[in-house]
């Protein structure tokens, strides 16, 4: 139970400038920027340290409270919300302990933000590989719950093949530690069970992300194509050759003019259908042979033209393009709902059709951005949710889309997680039985689900099993 | 009992030995049943579960049955100018269901990950006979609770893995072999300093130790064993770069299938893992290590690069010469691994494993094991889990870590 009571005895942890109360204060954590869902926490809490959080989470068990783990709040999925429950926000935890380069670990906290990480391993020439498009706010905690991925993953992983162990604090309160920074050890893969949890099995209190040497060098191409099915078929065709691009980015016509429209305008060509961004990384040797081998897959695939960036301000204007478009496409109506979901990379063409057709039946404007190479789309909407059956459509067309990917062998998300936004969907794409086994799992890590209660598995799920045994 | 020939007839088995309480042995190939404590329970054979359920090669995914033989996906795949970019120690023989519930993997890892980054989904029959999707046929996938990863080296304590989805690679347009042999008076340490500038992204970067680099016959010493792959421009110019690490010499890329499989079947194995940077103070440790049980004769090799060294004594974990031999076996677990080291055991004599510590003892582990093998009938015994949740630890790991 929320109380008074409680709200002092948590001041006396965090101190009293890090209880959050006021509804003015908890507007700022109404949203985890999916238009259409918002929820009031009871309160917002922000510890400084591992140990607050552990003092926290206990109290609030002693309690039976509910609680939310946030990062950011960039979520896009509806995670990082909370109804009659209390938000622990991991913002002040933003100290990075430890990087050793010479074994390529770091040891940070959860708060530290994915863009002040890689500022600050850069100068050892080494990067974390995750490179979300929202880099420059979310939070290692929140990528670790998320499992994120970004442009650059198709070749070097996702968040789950760049963490080596996490610490966790259990919804009991109880610090554990999931994996090893310093060697690989036998036993259940806890730490890869932990990653993509999201906030339902405890807190990520440490995190040690692994690092990468910068490659030594970069060739960066962007084809332009006129049709979508054009360029998804110049997507295969460099799969096929075993080039393992850094990145391989599909905007659609409808993103370009938006970006081109916007400060962030990269001079893509506005008149084509599709821009696929390419990118080769690695050894010196070699990497122009691969960049020419994707300039003919592209040029054979259909493409009207193919140039290579030249220069380091070259490359990065390409890259801003995408990595704003989403930026650019929220400025075209109040409203923007981001989707994420993933298809077989050979069901693209026959997809990016079905989802075109979905909109137009609906009458609400699809744009793509997304990381072909791994078939993982962002068709998105922008509309006004004031305009409630503006809204509806939208609503419609989504949970049809989702549909689509799902009949074409796919998933419902590839980087977003499940949250709220796609409870609805996880019937259509599990058993009863897997579901359940979710469910079970669950309940070894949070025996009262009190942390981030209601997402990800839906509750009837968890019913079931309970009746079976 | 014949073999289970469907998902269901499996999850109707365990079904019923879950009802009885009674044990299953949980079989593949059983080219490595030997691995692992020692795991008693009625043979549940997966063997006849096999073949390829869908393979898409512009997906670069593949689902097999658990059944089907490592043999099977590289013929398979190999004709689509493609690979799993997974070479496990053993016998090609060995099944896929079980590479992944061991998660076996060899010198390939450094370029395309372990097994757990390379399943993307699973059917797995829960110790109930529940049968489970998770994961699922795309490359990229974080819908629900990853139980994937939880399966993947669980040795099937938590579920019977049926069918795997995994990623693929398509095979390099070149690839190429390499030894690697320099002046034996050197460090260690001296000898692979340069590796740390060096413009090399190799496929398989391992150092062999002068047992095994004879048993294969590739040189008298220590030696490096690199595998090298990418267009042709890239392999030549990795190729100049070797020499700086010494006298380099190309050798047929099968040398990798034979490292991995002419490994003695009748021997104790463990892997040694630590830091990267400590990889040569490691291997020397446990070449050390293992001149104390000379009359054994190892072969030791490591991959360089994930700091992970593969230690196998060639001696019968059954025979009489591990009596004869007479070892202090709580000294000799412990001892194999320098201080900080992780080690893993895969093959011991039964009187050793007792002084193992359990991998999967702690509250959650065996909590896991209760929620989806509530009868322990999965392989029981294999992990030394102990047989009732009120007798586990608490996962003390993380102040300690801290500290
Ligand atoms: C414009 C835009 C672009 C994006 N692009 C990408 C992309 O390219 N790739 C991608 O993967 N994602 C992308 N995202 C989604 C999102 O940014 C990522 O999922 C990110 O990892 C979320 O981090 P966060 O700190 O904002 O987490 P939050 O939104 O605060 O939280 C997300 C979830 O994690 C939990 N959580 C947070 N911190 C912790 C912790 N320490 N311990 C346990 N649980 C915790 C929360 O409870 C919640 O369930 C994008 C989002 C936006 C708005």
């Amino acid at each position: 139970m929320i109380t008074a009571g409680l709200a002092d005895a948590l001041r006396s942890i965090v101190g009293p400038r890090w209880v959050k109360q006021r509804p003015a204060e908890l507007t700022a954590y109404d949203s985890d920027a999916l238009p259409g869902y918002r929820a009031t926490p009871s309160f917002v809490v922000l510890p400084a340290s591992r140990d607050e959080v552990i003092a926290v989470v206990r109290l609030l068990a002693q309690h039976g409270v509910p609680f939310v783990p946030r990062g950011a709040g960039t979520g896009l999925s509806g995670g990082a919300l909370a109804n009659d429950a209390v938000i622990i926000g991991l913002n002040r935890l933003t100290r990075i302990h430890a990087i050793d380069a010479g074994n390529r670990i770091a040891h940070v906290e959860p708060g530290v933000v994915n863009a002040v990480l890689q500022r600050e391993v850069a100068p050892f020439g080494l990067q974390y590989a995750p490179d979300p498009s929202s880099q420059s706010a979310c939070t290692i905690g929140g990528n670790v719950a998320e499992n994120a991925g970004g442009p650059h993953c198709l070749k070097y992983g996702v968040t789950l093949n760049h963490v080596a162990a996490v610490t966790v604090c259990l919804p009991n309160g109880e610090l554990v530690q999931f994996g090893d920074p310093a060697s690989e050890r036998d036993g259940y893969d806890l730490c890869g069970l932990f990653i993509g949890s999201e906030g339902c099995f405890g807190i990520a209190t440490d995190v040690w992300v692994r690092l990468l040497p910068v490659a030594p060098a970069v060739r960066t191409l962007l084809a332009d194509f006129p049709s979508l099915t054009d360029a998804a078929r110049a997507v295969s065709a460099i799969i096929a050759t075993g080039i393992v691009p850094a990145a391989l980015e599909m905007m659609d016509q409808a993103t370009i003019r938006a970006v081109e429209a916007s400060i962030y305008a990269a001079g893509y060509p506005t008149d084509v259908a599709a821009v696929l961004l390419a990118e080769v990384d690695g050894l010196e040797a070699g990497l122009d042979a691969d960049a020419r081998t994707i300039e003919r897959c592209c040029r054979e695939a259909g493409a009207r033209d193919v140039r290579i960036a030249r220069t380091d301000g070259d490359r990065a204007r390409l890259w801003q393009g995408r990595k704003k478009a989403f930026g650019a496409l929220g400025r075209i109506a109040p409203h923007l709902v981001v989707q994420d979901a993933v298809v077989p990379r050979t069901r693209l063409p026959d997809v990016l059709e079905t989802i075109a057709a979905i909109g137009a039946r609906h009458g609400v404007a699809v744009c793509n951005v997304f990381h072909a190479g791994d078939g993982n789309i962002h068709p998105n909407i922008s509309y006004d949710a004031s305009d409630h059956a503006q809204a509806e459509r939208v609503h419609a067309a989504m949970s049809e889309i989702m549909q689509a990917c799902i009949d074409a062998g796919g998933t419902i998300t590839g980087e977003h997680g499940v949250g709220l936004d796609k409870l609805g969907y996880m019937d259509a794409l599990f058993t009863e039985p897997s579901l359940a086994a979710m469910c079970a799992v669950r309940e070894v890590f949070d025996p009262d689900r009190r942390a981030n209660p209601g997402k990800v598995v839906p509750v009837h799920a968890c019913r079931e099993w309970g009746g079976r045994r | 009992m014949s073999a289970p020939a469907s998902p269901s007839d499996l999850a109707a088995r365990i079904a019923d030995a879950h009802a009885r309480r009674a044990p299953l042995r949980i079989r593949g190939a059983g080219t490595w049943l030997d691995a692992g404590r020692p795991c008693a329970g009625d043979p549940l054979d997966i063997g006849a579960l096999a073949g390829i359920v869908e393979y898409t090669p512009g997906d670069l995914t593949i689902t097999a049955r658990a059944g089907t033989s490592l043999r099977e996906l590289d013929r398979v795949t190999a004709a689509e100018g493609q690979w799993l970019g997974l070479d496990p120690a053993g016998a090609p023989e060995g099944t896929i269901g079980a590479t992944v519930a061991t998660a076996s993997d060899g010198p390939l890892a450094i370029a395309f990950g372990r097994v757990r980054d390379l399943v993307l989904g699973l059917e797995c029959i829960t110790g109930t006979g529940e049968v489970t999707r998770v994961g699922g046929r795309v490359v990229k996938n974080v819908a629900g609770f990853d139980l994937v990863r939880l399966h993947t080296g669980a040795w099937g304590t938590l579920g019977v893995i049926s069918e795997v989805t995994l990623r693929l690679r398509a095979r390099p347009e070149v690839d190429r072999a390499f030894v690697v042999t320099g002046d034996e008076r050197a460090s260690l340490e001296s000898r692979l300093a340069p590796l740390t500038d060096l413009p090399l992204a190799p496929l398989a970067l391992e150092l062999l130790d002068p047992a095994l680099s004879a048993a294969l016959g590739l040189a008298r010493g220590t030696c490096l064993l690199v595998r090298l792959g990418g267009n042709a421009e890239r392999v030549d110019a990795q190729q100049r770069a070797l020499g700086a690490l010494g006298d380099v010499r190309e050798v047929d890329t099968a040398v990798f299938m034979r490292l991995a499989a002419d490994e003695p079947s009748d021997a104790l194995v463990a892997r040694v893992s630590h830091e990267r940077t400590r990889v040569a103070e490691t291997f020397r440790h446990v070449l050390e290590f293992c001149g104390t049980h000379a009359q054994w004769e190892p072969l030791v090799r490591a991959s360089l690069s994930r700091g992970l060294v593969r230690v196998v004594l060639p001696i019968s974990s059954t025979r009489d010469d591990v009596a004869a031999a007479n070892v202090d076996w709580p000294s000799f677990v412990r001892t194999i691994a320098p201080p900080g080291a992780h080690v893993s055991w895969e093959r011991l004599p039964a009187e050793a494993w007792p002084h193992v510590p359990c991998a999967v003892a702690d509250t959650i582990s065996t909590g896991l094991r209760d929620a989806l093998d509530p009868a322990r009938v999965l392989n029981a015994g294999l992990l030394g889990e102990p047989a009732r949740r009120a007798d586990a630890v608490p996962r003390a790991d993380a102040r300690r870590v801290l500290a």
